[in-house]
Protein backbone atom coordinates (compact mmCIF):
# COMPACT_ATOMS: atom_id res chain seq x y z
CA UNK A 1 0.00 0.00 0.00
CA UNK A 2 1.34 3.39 -1.00
CA UNK A 3 1.88 6.15 1.48
CA UNK A 4 -0.71 8.32 -0.26
CA UNK A 5 -3.30 5.51 0.04
CA UNK A 6 -2.57 5.13 3.72
CA UNK A 7 -2.96 8.85 4.24
CA UNK A 8 -6.19 8.84 2.29
CA UNK A 9 -7.61 5.97 4.37
CA UNK A 10 -6.60 7.73 7.58
CA UNK A 11 -8.18 10.96 6.38
CA UNK A 12 -11.34 9.11 5.43
CA UNK A 13 -11.55 7.43 8.83
CA UNK A 14 -11.19 10.77 10.57
CA UNK A 15 -13.93 12.33 8.45
CA UNK A 16 -16.12 9.27 9.09
CA UNK A 17 -15.60 9.58 12.84
CA UNK A 18 -16.27 13.31 12.84
CA UNK A 19 -19.48 12.86 10.86
CA UNK A 20 -20.73 10.11 13.18
CA UNK A 21 -20.01 12.37 16.13
CA UNK A 22 -21.74 15.29 14.42
CA UNK A 23 -24.89 13.36 13.56
CA UNK A 24 -24.98 11.87 17.06
CA UNK A 25 -24.76 15.36 18.59
CA UNK A 26 -27.46 16.59 16.22
CA UNK A 27 -29.87 14.10 17.79
CA UNK A 28 -29.54 15.73 21.18
CA UNK A 29 -29.65 19.23 19.73
CA UNK A 30 -32.77 18.28 17.78
CA UNK A 31 -34.38 16.84 20.89
CA UNK A 32 -33.67 20.08 22.74
CA UNK A 33 -36.10 21.72 20.27
CA UNK A 34 -34.03 24.88 19.82
CA UNK A 35 -35.87 27.51 17.84
CA UNK A 36 -32.81 28.22 15.66
CA UNK A 37 -32.60 24.57 14.70
CA UNK A 38 -36.34 24.49 14.07
CA UNK A 39 -35.98 27.46 11.74
CA UNK A 40 -33.13 25.81 9.85
CA UNK A 41 -35.18 22.65 9.59
CA UNK A 42 -38.21 24.49 8.27
CA UNK A 43 -36.01 26.57 5.96
CA UNK A 44 -34.64 23.41 4.37
CA UNK A 45 -38.15 21.97 4.10
CA UNK A 46 -39.20 25.21 2.40
CA UNK A 47 -36.33 24.79 -0.02
CA UNK A 48 -36.81 21.08 -0.70
CA UNK A 49 -40.62 20.89 -0.78
CA UNK A 50 -40.91 22.05 -4.44
CA UNK A 51 -38.29 19.45 -5.40
CA UNK A 52 -40.27 16.71 -3.60
CA UNK A 53 -43.34 17.92 -5.44
CA UNK A 54 -41.50 17.61 -8.73
CA UNK A 55 -40.05 14.17 -7.97
CA UNK A 56 -43.43 12.91 -6.70
CA UNK A 57 -45.32 14.02 -9.82
CA UNK A 58 -44.74 10.76 -11.77
CA UNK A 59 -45.70 8.72 -8.70
CA UNK A 60 -48.92 10.70 -8.31
CA UNK A 61 -49.56 10.15 -12.02
CA UNK A 62 -49.18 6.39 -11.63
CA UNK A 63 -51.43 6.45 -8.59
CA UNK A 64 -54.11 8.39 -10.49
CA UNK A 65 -53.84 5.95 -13.39
CA UNK A 66 -54.19 2.90 -11.15
CA UNK A 67 -57.10 4.55 -9.39
CA UNK A 68 -58.72 5.29 -12.76
CA UNK A 69 -58.40 1.67 -13.92
CA UNK A 70 -59.79 0.46 -10.62
CA UNK A 71 -62.73 2.87 -10.86
CA UNK A 72 -63.63 1.81 -14.41
CA UNK A 73 -63.50 -1.84 -13.37
CA UNK A 74 -65.88 -1.32 -10.50
CA UNK A 75 -68.15 1.27 -12.09
CA UNK A 76 -71.33 -0.78 -11.99
CA UNK A 77 -70.93 -1.83 -8.39
CA UNK A 78 -69.95 1.74 -7.55
CA UNK A 79 -73.14 3.05 -9.16
CA UNK A 80 -75.36 0.76 -7.09
CA UNK A 81 -73.45 1.70 -3.95
CA UNK A 82 -73.72 5.41 -4.69
CA UNK A 83 -77.46 5.19 -5.29
CA UNK A 84 -77.86 3.52 -1.92
CA UNK A 85 -75.64 6.15 -0.30
CA UNK A 86 -77.59 8.91 -2.01
CA UNK A 87 -80.87 7.67 -0.54
CA UNK A 88 -79.27 7.43 2.86
CA UNK A 89 -77.80 10.93 2.58
CA UNK A 90 -81.17 12.38 1.60
CA UNK A 91 -82.64 10.90 4.77
CA UNK A 92 -79.72 12.24 6.82
CA UNK A 93 -80.09 15.66 5.23
CA UNK A 94 -83.75 15.85 6.27
CA UNK A 95 -82.75 14.75 9.76
CA UNK A 96 -79.92 17.31 9.85
CA UNK A 97 -82.26 20.10 8.83
CA UNK A 98 -84.62 19.20 11.64
CA UNK A 99 -81.74 19.00 14.13
CA UNK A 100 -80.25 22.27 12.90
CA UNK A 101 -83.50 24.06 13.41
CA UNK A 102 -83.85 22.50 16.87
CA UNK A 103 -80.26 23.42 17.65
CA UNK A 104 -80.82 27.02 16.62
CA UNK A 105 -83.86 27.25 18.89
CA UNK A 106 -81.95 25.73 21.82
CA UNK A 107 -79.03 28.09 21.31
CA UNK A 108 -81.34 31.06 21.44
CA UNK A 109 -82.74 29.73 24.71
CA UNK A 110 -79.41 28.91 26.40
CA UNK A 111 -77.39 31.73 24.89
CA UNK A 112 -74.60 29.29 24.02
CA UNK A 113 -71.83 30.64 21.86
CA UNK A 114 -71.44 29.45 18.31
CA UNK A 115 -68.24 27.69 17.24
CA UNK A 116 -65.18 29.88 17.60
CA UNK A 117 -64.55 32.24 14.76
CA UNK A 118 -61.84 30.60 12.70
CA UNK A 119 -61.21 31.08 9.01
CA UNK A 120 -60.42 28.00 6.96
CA UNK A 121 -57.72 28.22 4.29
CA UNK A 122 -57.29 25.33 1.90
CA UNK A 123 -53.82 23.88 1.34
CA UNK A 124 -52.34 20.97 -0.55
CA UNK A 125 -50.53 18.20 1.29
CA UNK A 126 -47.09 17.86 -0.30
CA UNK A 127 -45.80 14.84 1.59
CA UNK A 128 -47.13 11.91 3.59
CA UNK A 129 -45.58 10.13 6.57
CA UNK A 130 -42.84 7.91 5.19
CA UNK A 131 -41.39 6.30 8.29
CA UNK A 132 -42.49 4.61 11.45
CA UNK A 133 -40.96 7.22 13.76
CA UNK A 134 -42.86 10.40 12.90
CA UNK A 135 -46.23 11.16 11.41
CA UNK A 136 -46.07 14.63 9.93
CA UNK A 137 -47.00 16.18 6.59
CA UNK A 138 -45.79 19.24 4.77
CA UNK A 139 -48.56 21.47 3.46
CA UNK A 140 -48.16 24.11 0.78
CA UNK A 141 -49.07 27.11 2.86
CA UNK A 142 -46.98 29.17 5.24
CA UNK A 143 -46.48 32.38 7.14
CA UNK A 144 -47.19 34.40 4.00
CA UNK A 145 -50.82 33.28 4.30
CA UNK A 146 -50.99 34.00 8.03
CA UNK A 147 -50.41 30.47 9.26
CA UNK A 148 -49.00 30.24 12.78
CA UNK A 149 -47.96 27.43 15.10
CA UNK A 150 -50.98 25.81 16.70
CA UNK A 151 -53.43 26.26 13.85
CA UNK A 152 -55.65 23.18 13.62
CA UNK A 153 -55.67 21.31 10.31
CA UNK A 154 -58.89 19.57 9.29
CA UNK A 155 -60.74 18.00 6.40
CA UNK A 156 -64.49 17.69 5.96
CA UNK A 157 -64.31 14.46 8.00
CA UNK A 158 -62.52 15.82 11.04
CA UNK A 159 -59.20 16.68 12.63
CA UNK A 160 -55.92 15.91 10.85
CA UNK A 161 -53.48 17.57 13.24
CA UNK A 162 -51.86 20.80 14.34
CA UNK A 163 -49.35 23.06 12.60
CA UNK A 164 -46.05 22.72 14.48
CA UNK A 165 -43.55 24.50 12.22
CA UNK A 166 -44.16 27.33 9.81
CA UNK A 167 -41.92 28.33 6.94
CA UNK A 168 -42.43 31.06 4.38
CA UNK A 169 -44.46 28.99 1.92
CA UNK A 170 -44.76 25.62 3.67
CA UNK A 171 -45.82 24.42 7.07
CA UNK A 172 -45.40 21.13 8.90
CA UNK A 173 -48.39 19.46 10.49
CA UNK A 174 -48.14 17.04 13.40
CA UNK A 175 -50.80 14.45 12.67
CA UNK A 176 -53.06 13.07 15.37
CA UNK A 177 -51.54 9.63 14.72
CA UNK A 178 -48.04 10.79 15.74
CA UNK A 179 -46.71 9.38 18.99
CA UNK A 180 -46.24 12.92 20.33
CA UNK A 181 -49.79 14.05 19.48
CA UNK A 182 -52.04 14.02 22.52
CA UNK A 183 -55.45 15.53 21.92
CA UNK A 184 -57.90 16.35 24.74
CA UNK A 185 -61.21 14.82 23.70
CA UNK A 186 -64.66 13.92 24.94
CA UNK A 187 -66.92 11.00 24.13
CA UNK A 188 -69.81 12.34 22.09
CA UNK A 189 -72.68 10.59 23.86
CA UNK A 190 -71.53 10.71 27.47
CA UNK A 191 -69.14 13.71 27.36
CA UNK A 192 -66.52 11.88 29.46
CA UNK A 193 -63.16 13.54 28.86
CA UNK A 194 -59.97 11.74 27.88
CA UNK A 195 -56.89 11.99 25.71
CA UNK A 196 -56.24 10.41 22.36
CA UNK A 197 -52.60 9.42 21.98
CA UNK A 198 -51.06 8.60 18.60
CA UNK A 199 -49.07 5.39 18.16
CA UNK A 200 -47.30 6.18 14.86
CA UNK A 201 -49.71 3.70 13.34
CA UNK A 202 -53.18 3.86 11.85
CA UNK A 203 -55.03 3.96 15.17
CA UNK A 204 -55.04 6.12 18.28
CA UNK A 205 -55.27 5.10 21.93
CA UNK A 206 -57.95 6.68 24.09
CA UNK A 207 -56.44 7.14 27.54
CA UNK A 208 -57.23 8.70 30.92
CA UNK A 209 -60.94 7.99 30.67
CA UNK A 210 -62.59 7.78 34.10
CA UNK A 211 -63.59 4.28 35.25
CA UNK A 212 -67.27 5.14 35.02
CA UNK A 213 -67.00 5.95 31.33
CA UNK A 214 -68.30 3.16 29.18
CA UNK A 215 -67.39 3.96 25.60
CA UNK A 216 -69.28 2.07 22.93
CA UNK A 217 -67.88 0.70 19.71
CA UNK A 218 -68.54 3.25 16.98
CA UNK A 219 -68.96 6.13 19.43
CA UNK A 220 -67.72 9.44 18.09
CA UNK A 221 -64.75 11.09 19.82
CA UNK A 222 -64.65 14.88 19.60
CA UNK A 223 -62.10 17.52 20.58
CA UNK A 224 -62.90 18.97 24.00
CA UNK A 225 -61.28 22.34 23.36
CA UNK A 226 -59.11 22.20 26.52
CA UNK A 227 -56.41 24.84 26.31
CA UNK A 228 -58.11 26.72 23.50
CA UNK A 229 -55.66 25.68 20.79
CA UNK A 230 -58.20 23.37 19.18
CA UNK A 231 -61.85 24.35 18.93
CA UNK A 232 -64.23 21.98 20.64
CA UNK A 233 -66.47 19.60 18.71
CA UNK A 234 -64.09 18.60 15.91
CA UNK A 235 -64.43 14.87 15.12
CA UNK A 236 -61.21 13.05 16.00
CA UNK A 237 -62.35 9.49 15.39
CA UNK A 238 -64.63 6.66 16.41
CA UNK A 239 -64.11 4.02 19.08
CA UNK A 240 -63.01 0.97 17.11
CA UNK A 241 -61.98 -1.64 19.65
CA UNK A 242 -62.12 -2.08 23.42
CA UNK A 243 -59.82 -4.80 24.72
CA UNK A 244 -58.21 -5.35 28.14
CA UNK A 245 -58.85 -1.76 29.14
CA UNK A 246 -57.25 -0.42 25.97
CA UNK A 247 -59.55 1.68 23.85
CA UNK A 248 -58.56 2.00 20.21
CA UNK A 249 -59.87 4.87 18.11
CA UNK A 250 -59.96 4.90 14.33
CA UNK A 251 -59.28 8.46 13.07
CA UNK A 252 -62.29 10.16 11.48
CA UNK A 253 -60.08 11.26 8.59
CA UNK A 254 -58.47 8.67 6.33
CA UNK A 255 -54.95 9.92 6.96
CA UNK A 256 -53.55 7.72 4.19
CA UNK A 257 -55.43 9.67 1.55
CA UNK A 258 -54.71 13.29 2.26
CA UNK A 259 -54.51 15.54 -0.74
CA UNK A 260 -56.13 18.78 0.40
CA UNK A 261 -56.67 20.04 3.92
CA UNK A 262 -58.08 23.15 5.56
CA UNK A 263 -56.07 25.15 8.06
CA UNK A 264 -58.26 26.92 10.61
CA UNK A 265 -56.62 30.28 11.16
CA UNK A 266 -57.37 32.75 13.91
CA UNK A 267 -58.80 32.02 17.32
CA UNK A 268 -55.38 31.74 18.97
CA UNK A 269 -55.22 35.26 20.33
CA UNK A 270 -53.90 35.27 23.86
CA UNK A 271 -52.87 31.62 23.70
CA UNK A 272 -49.23 30.69 24.20
CA UNK A 273 -48.52 28.58 21.13
CA UNK A 274 -44.93 27.82 22.10
CA UNK A 275 -46.19 24.80 24.04
CA UNK A 276 -48.25 22.58 21.79
CA UNK A 277 -48.37 19.60 24.10
CA UNK A 278 -52.12 19.80 24.50
CA UNK A 279 -52.09 17.13 27.19
CA UNK A 280 -50.67 19.79 29.52
CA UNK A 281 -54.03 21.52 29.37
CA UNK A 282 -55.86 18.41 30.44
CA UNK A 283 -56.19 17.06 33.96
CA UNK A 284 -57.72 13.62 34.39
CA UNK A 285 -60.86 13.68 36.48
CA UNK A 286 -60.55 12.62 40.11
CA UNK A 287 -62.85 9.62 40.38
CA UNK A 288 -62.21 7.82 43.66
CA UNK A 289 -63.51 10.41 46.04
CA UNK A 290 -66.21 13.00 46.17
CA UNK A 291 -64.08 15.85 44.91
CA UNK A 292 -65.16 18.14 42.15
CA UNK A 293 -66.30 16.50 38.96
CA UNK A 294 -68.30 19.25 37.34
CA UNK A 295 -68.69 22.72 38.70
CA UNK A 296 -70.92 22.40 41.78
CA UNK A 297 -71.31 18.58 41.58
CA UNK A 298 -69.38 15.70 43.12
CA UNK A 299 -68.69 12.34 41.44
CA UNK A 300 -72.01 10.93 42.57
CA UNK A 301 -73.78 13.81 40.91
CA UNK A 302 -74.81 15.44 44.20
CA UNK A 303 -74.63 19.18 44.76
CA UNK A 304 -71.67 20.17 46.95
CA UNK B 1 17.47 16.27 -1.36
CA UNK B 2 13.92 17.36 -1.83
CA UNK B 3 11.21 14.79 -1.20
CA UNK B 4 9.78 13.97 -4.60
CA UNK B 5 6.82 11.94 -3.31
CA UNK B 6 4.38 14.79 -3.68
CA UNK B 7 5.15 15.11 -7.41
CA UNK B 8 4.34 11.43 -7.97
CA UNK B 9 1.13 11.77 -6.00
CA UNK B 10 0.12 14.65 -8.18
CA UNK B 11 0.82 12.56 -11.27
CA UNK B 12 -1.47 9.81 -9.91
CA UNK B 13 -4.26 12.21 -9.36
CA UNK B 14 -7.46 11.60 -11.20
CA UNK B 15 -10.51 13.38 -9.92
CA UNK B 16 -13.40 11.21 -8.70
CA UNK B 17 -15.38 14.29 -7.84
CA UNK B 18 -17.76 14.35 -10.86
CA UNK B 19 -18.82 10.76 -10.18
CA UNK B 20 -19.05 11.37 -6.45
CA UNK B 21 -21.25 14.36 -7.22
CA UNK B 22 -23.40 12.22 -9.52
CA UNK B 23 -23.72 9.58 -6.78
CA UNK B 24 -24.75 12.34 -4.38
CA UNK B 25 -27.42 13.65 -6.74
CA UNK B 26 -28.82 10.15 -7.32
CA UNK B 27 -28.80 9.52 -3.57
CA UNK B 28 -30.71 12.75 -2.92
CA UNK B 29 -33.26 11.93 -5.61
CA UNK B 30 -33.79 8.53 -3.99
CA UNK B 31 -34.40 10.16 -0.60
CA UNK B 32 -36.97 12.47 -2.19
CA UNK B 33 -38.47 9.53 -4.07
CA UNK B 34 -39.03 7.77 -0.75
CA UNK B 35 -41.26 10.68 0.23
CA UNK B 36 -43.06 10.40 -3.08
CA UNK B 37 -43.63 6.68 -2.61
CA UNK B 38 -44.97 7.39 0.88
CA UNK B 39 -47.91 9.19 -0.75
CA UNK B 40 -49.24 5.85 -1.93
CA UNK B 41 -51.74 4.76 0.70
CA UNK B 42 -50.21 1.27 0.57
CA UNK B 43 -46.90 2.61 1.89
CA UNK B 44 -48.46 5.02 4.39
CA UNK B 45 -46.01 5.52 7.24
CA UNK B 46 -43.75 2.78 5.94
CA UNK B 47 -42.10 3.75 2.67
CA UNK B 48 -39.26 1.43 1.61
CA UNK B 49 -35.79 2.81 2.34
CA UNK B 50 -34.61 3.05 -1.27
CA UNK B 51 -31.60 5.14 -0.28
CA UNK B 52 -30.28 2.27 1.85
CA UNK B 53 -30.29 -0.09 -1.15
CA UNK B 54 -28.29 2.49 -3.10
CA UNK B 55 -25.80 3.07 -0.29
CA UNK B 56 -25.36 -0.68 0.18
CA UNK B 57 -24.65 -1.27 -3.52
CA UNK B 58 -22.33 1.68 -3.83
CA UNK B 59 -20.27 0.82 -0.75
CA UNK B 60 -19.70 -2.72 -2.00
CA UNK B 61 -18.93 -2.02 -5.64
CA UNK B 62 -18.01 1.67 -5.91
CA UNK B 63 -16.70 2.62 -2.53
CA UNK B 64 -14.57 5.46 -3.87
CA UNK B 65 -17.53 7.15 -5.56
CA UNK B 66 -19.56 7.18 -2.36
CA UNK B 67 -17.97 9.63 0.09
CA UNK B 68 -19.19 9.46 3.68
CA UNK B 69 -20.26 13.08 3.48
CA UNK B 70 -22.86 12.15 0.84
CA UNK B 71 -24.16 9.39 3.12
CA UNK B 72 -24.34 11.86 6.01
CA UNK B 73 -26.22 14.34 3.82
CA UNK B 74 -28.67 11.68 2.60
CA UNK B 75 -29.39 10.74 6.20
CA UNK B 76 -29.83 14.32 7.37
CA UNK B 77 -32.09 15.29 4.46
CA UNK B 78 -34.18 12.17 5.13
CA UNK B 79 -34.43 13.10 8.82
CA UNK B 80 -35.46 16.68 8.04
CA UNK B 81 -38.05 15.80 5.43
CA UNK B 82 -39.55 12.88 7.33
CA UNK B 83 -39.38 14.94 10.52
CA UNK B 84 -37.61 12.03 12.18
CA UNK B 85 -35.18 12.44 15.02
CA UNK B 86 -32.55 14.77 13.52
CA UNK B 87 -29.36 12.79 12.95
CA UNK B 88 -30.91 9.41 13.77
CA UNK B 89 -30.97 8.09 10.25
CA UNK B 90 -27.64 9.76 9.42
CA UNK B 91 -25.92 8.10 12.39
CA UNK B 92 -27.42 4.72 11.49
CA UNK B 93 -26.28 5.02 7.87
CA UNK B 94 -22.77 6.13 8.87
CA UNK B 95 -22.38 3.32 11.38
CA UNK B 96 -23.56 0.80 8.80
CA UNK B 97 -21.05 2.18 6.30
CA UNK B 98 -18.30 1.88 8.88
CA UNK B 99 -19.14 -1.76 9.57
CA UNK B 100 -19.47 -2.53 5.86
CA UNK B 101 -16.08 -1.02 5.07
CA UNK B 102 -14.49 -3.46 7.49
CA UNK B 103 -16.17 -6.42 5.77
CA UNK B 104 -15.78 -5.10 2.26
CA UNK B 105 -13.63 -7.89 0.79
CA UNK B 106 -15.96 -10.59 2.10
CA UNK B 107 -19.02 -8.76 0.79
CA UNK B 108 -17.44 -8.27 -2.63
CA UNK B 109 -16.82 -12.01 -2.87
CA UNK B 110 -20.34 -13.00 -1.80
CA UNK B 111 -22.99 -14.25 -4.20
CA UNK B 112 -26.33 -12.48 -4.50
CA UNK B 113 -28.13 -14.71 -1.98
CA UNK B 114 -25.54 -13.96 0.69
CA UNK B 115 -25.69 -10.26 -0.14
CA UNK B 116 -29.46 -10.24 0.20
CA UNK B 117 -29.21 -11.96 3.58
CA UNK B 118 -26.53 -9.53 4.69
CA UNK B 119 -28.67 -6.62 3.51
CA UNK B 120 -31.60 -8.00 5.53
CA UNK B 121 -29.42 -8.05 8.65
CA UNK B 122 -28.06 -4.56 7.91
CA UNK B 123 -31.53 -3.15 7.28
CA UNK B 124 -32.85 -4.71 10.49
CA UNK B 125 -29.86 -3.28 12.38
CA UNK B 126 -30.54 0.22 11.02
CA UNK B 127 -34.23 -0.01 12.01
CA UNK B 128 -33.37 -1.42 15.42
CA UNK B 129 -30.82 1.33 16.03
CA UNK B 130 -33.37 4.01 15.13
CA UNK B 131 -36.04 2.30 17.24
CA UNK B 132 -33.76 2.11 20.28
CA UNK B 133 -32.75 5.75 19.94
CA UNK B 134 -36.33 6.87 19.43
CA UNK B 135 -37.57 4.88 22.43
CA UNK B 136 -34.72 6.10 24.63
CA UNK B 137 -35.31 9.75 23.77
CA UNK B 138 -39.12 9.67 23.80
CA UNK B 139 -39.60 7.09 26.60
CA UNK B 140 -42.16 5.37 24.39
CA UNK B 141 -42.20 2.55 21.89
CA UNK B 142 -43.94 3.33 18.60
CA UNK B 143 -46.17 0.84 16.77
CA UNK B 144 -43.88 -1.87 15.46
CA UNK B 145 -46.00 -3.06 12.53
CA UNK B 146 -45.17 -0.07 10.24
CA UNK B 147 -41.46 -0.52 10.99
CA UNK B 148 -41.64 -4.23 10.17
CA UNK B 149 -43.65 -3.49 7.04
CA UNK B 150 -41.04 -0.93 5.96
CA UNK B 151 -38.31 -3.47 6.57
CA UNK B 152 -40.16 -6.13 4.56
CA UNK B 153 -40.91 -3.75 1.67
CA UNK B 154 -37.25 -2.68 1.52
CA UNK B 155 -36.08 -6.29 1.48
CA UNK B 156 -38.52 -7.20 -1.30
CA UNK B 157 -37.39 -4.22 -3.37
CA UNK B 158 -33.70 -5.00 -2.83
CA UNK B 159 -33.29 -7.38 -5.83
CA UNK B 160 -35.19 -4.97 -8.10
CA UNK B 161 -33.12 -2.01 -6.93
CA UNK B 162 -29.95 -4.05 -7.24
CA UNK B 163 -30.72 -5.05 -10.83
CA UNK B 164 -31.65 -1.47 -11.78
CA UNK B 165 -28.45 -0.01 -10.32
CA UNK B 166 -26.39 -2.83 -11.87
CA UNK B 167 -27.96 -2.15 -15.30
CA UNK B 168 -27.26 1.58 -15.01
CA UNK B 169 -23.70 0.74 -13.99
CA UNK B 170 -23.26 -1.48 -17.07
CA UNK B 171 -24.65 1.26 -19.29
CA UNK B 172 -22.25 3.78 -17.81
CA UNK B 173 -19.40 1.33 -18.40
CA UNK B 174 -20.41 1.03 -22.04
CA UNK B 175 -20.24 4.75 -22.56
CA UNK B 176 -16.96 4.63 -20.62
CA UNK B 177 -18.04 6.94 -17.84
CA UNK B 178 -16.96 4.51 -15.12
Amino acid sequence: MRVSDKARIRQRRIIHGVLILLSFSLMFLGKADLSALRNIRMGSSDFLAPVIDFVSAPIRGIETMVEGVRTVASLRAENVRLQGENDLLKRWRRRAEILESENRQLRSVTGAATIENRTPITARAVTAPGGGFAHTVLIAIGSEEGIVRGNPVVTADGLVGIVIDVGRAYARVLMISDINARIPVILSSSSWPGLTVGQNGQFLDLQFLPDEAQPKIGELVLTSGHGGVLPNGLPVGRVDQIEDGTIRVRPAVDLRNLSYVSVLTGGLEGIDNSNLDLADFYTPLPIDDTTRLLEGLDSSGQRR
Amino acid sequence: MKDQRSYFERADFQSDFPLQFLAGVVGMILVLLELGVAQWPFFYGAAPVLSLIFIYYMIIYHDKYMPVFVIFLMGIVGDVLLSDLLGGRATAFLLLTYVMQHRLVRLQQSDFGQLWLDFAVSCAAVSLFQLLLFSALNFRIPALSPILFQLGATLILFPIGFVIIFTIHRLLQKVKIV
